[in-house]
């Protein structure tokens, strides 16, 4: 009977601790995305839309979309100038922060997701892999600016189209369990 | 608790792993200019030009790692001196035989791009872009970049045929990882 007791008031306590932490958001981004190792294309702008889930502490889930358009390259051949048109690129995935409180944070995250390059004569999708670091200010209640930096690596078999993306971002919390 | 804790860090090594070399592969432009001006007739035998990419150091210095060909192009400005409108087609030839008479050509060869319609007296540009859309033999052309990298190219017409190609280049984008 006590051992039941034991194990009831610790599911509680874990339910109220989840709780508490928990919330929903939505947030928007933009900043530029630079080719990394890619001789074809050059940098250009990125913008898109997240959602971070804040499921307990410390943890946050963040499904993105996010769309690219990759720059122009001119390439020398023979001493002819030619332009290579850039790739616009699609991104959607989800993801995972080790987020801190405070009015300004550090966080670093992961993400897995799904990356389409089109251009023409191109209509290609990679998973896609994302891994970075943020910094959180917390401006007003409920609204905090972040600004991160994250290497997204779309992955086809022993080789990986690499970019660099630099965002700016902010996020509006919808509702949090107190 | 502890063990969602370290999903961030499990998860950025697992998309490490997954990417496997992404640090140490790209994607890399490599071009072959052709003779310019190239000037084709109609003949008992036609010119064909020799292409060996191994000539090509980012080919040659990427060939054993070569994991994929992201993308080819053809371009060049293709002038018909001839009295009549010509559609114009390159083929290339695996063997990279040269000298081929057109019946040997259209058994060794593949088209490889066209046509083209070039008015009589006129030049058509063709450009990274237009080049993308022309390629109907493109799976020959990768076959043999992940190959050997030496094959010919022959720039034919219909009828009586005169053009001159002139800033003429076989450019692709490889992928290459270690």
């Amino acid at each position: 009977m006590k051992k039941l007791f034991f194990i009831a008031v610790a599911i509680l306590a874990l339910g109220a601790s989840t709780a508490r932490a928990a919330g929903v958001g939505v947030g928007v981004f933009g900043g530029m995305s630079i080719p990394v190792l890619q001789d074809d294309q050059d940098k250009g702008s990125l913008m898109g839309l997240r959602v971070p889930v804040k499921l307990v502490p410390l943890l946050t889930i963040e499904p993105f979309y996010a769309k690219s358009g990759l720059g122009d390259k001119t390439i020398d051949v023979a001493g002819l100038s030619l332009t290579r048109e850039g790739s616009d690129v699609t991104s959607y995935g989800a993801n995972i922060m080790l987020t801190l409180g405070g009015p300004v944070s550090f966080y670093p995250f992961a993400g897995i997701g799904s990356a389409k390059f089109e251009r023409a004569a191109q209509d290609e999708s990679f998973t896609s892999y994302h891994l970075g670091l943020g910094m959180g200010f917390g401006v007003v209640p409920k609204l905090s600016i972040d600004l991160r930096g994250e290497l997204q690596a779309a992955v086809d078999g022993d080789v990986s189209r690499k970019m660099l993306n630099v965002t700016l971002g902010a996020s509006y919390s919808l509702f949090s369990m107190p | 608790m502890k063990m969602l804790r370290t999903t961030v860090p499990v998860l950025a090594l697992a998309a490490l792993a997954a990417a496997g070399c992404f640090l140490v592969s790209g994607q890399f432009v490599v071009n072959y200019a052709l003779p310019s001006p190239l000037h084709v007739t109609t003949g008992a035998t036609l010119t064909g030009v020799d292409v060996d990419l191994n000539t090509i150091s980012e080919y040659d210095d990427h060939k054993a790692d070569l994991k994929r060909v992201d993308d080819l192009a053809l371009v060049g400005n293709f002038r018909n001196n001839a009295g009549a409108a010509a559609q114009v087609e390159c083929w290339i030839v695996p063997g990279a035989t040269l000298n081929l008479t057109p019946v040997q050509l259209s058994t060794q060869g593949v088209k490889l791009w066209g046509p083209i319609n070039v008015a009589a007296g006129a030049t058509e540009k063709v450009d990274w872009n237009r080049s993308a859309t022309l390629f109907v033999g493109r799976q020959t052309l990768i076959d043999e970049i992940k190959g050997d990298g030496h094959f010919s190219l022959y720039v034919t017409a219909n009828g009586a045929f005169d053009l001159d190609i002139t800033n003429g280049a076989v450019i692709a984008v490889i992928g290459a990882g270690k």
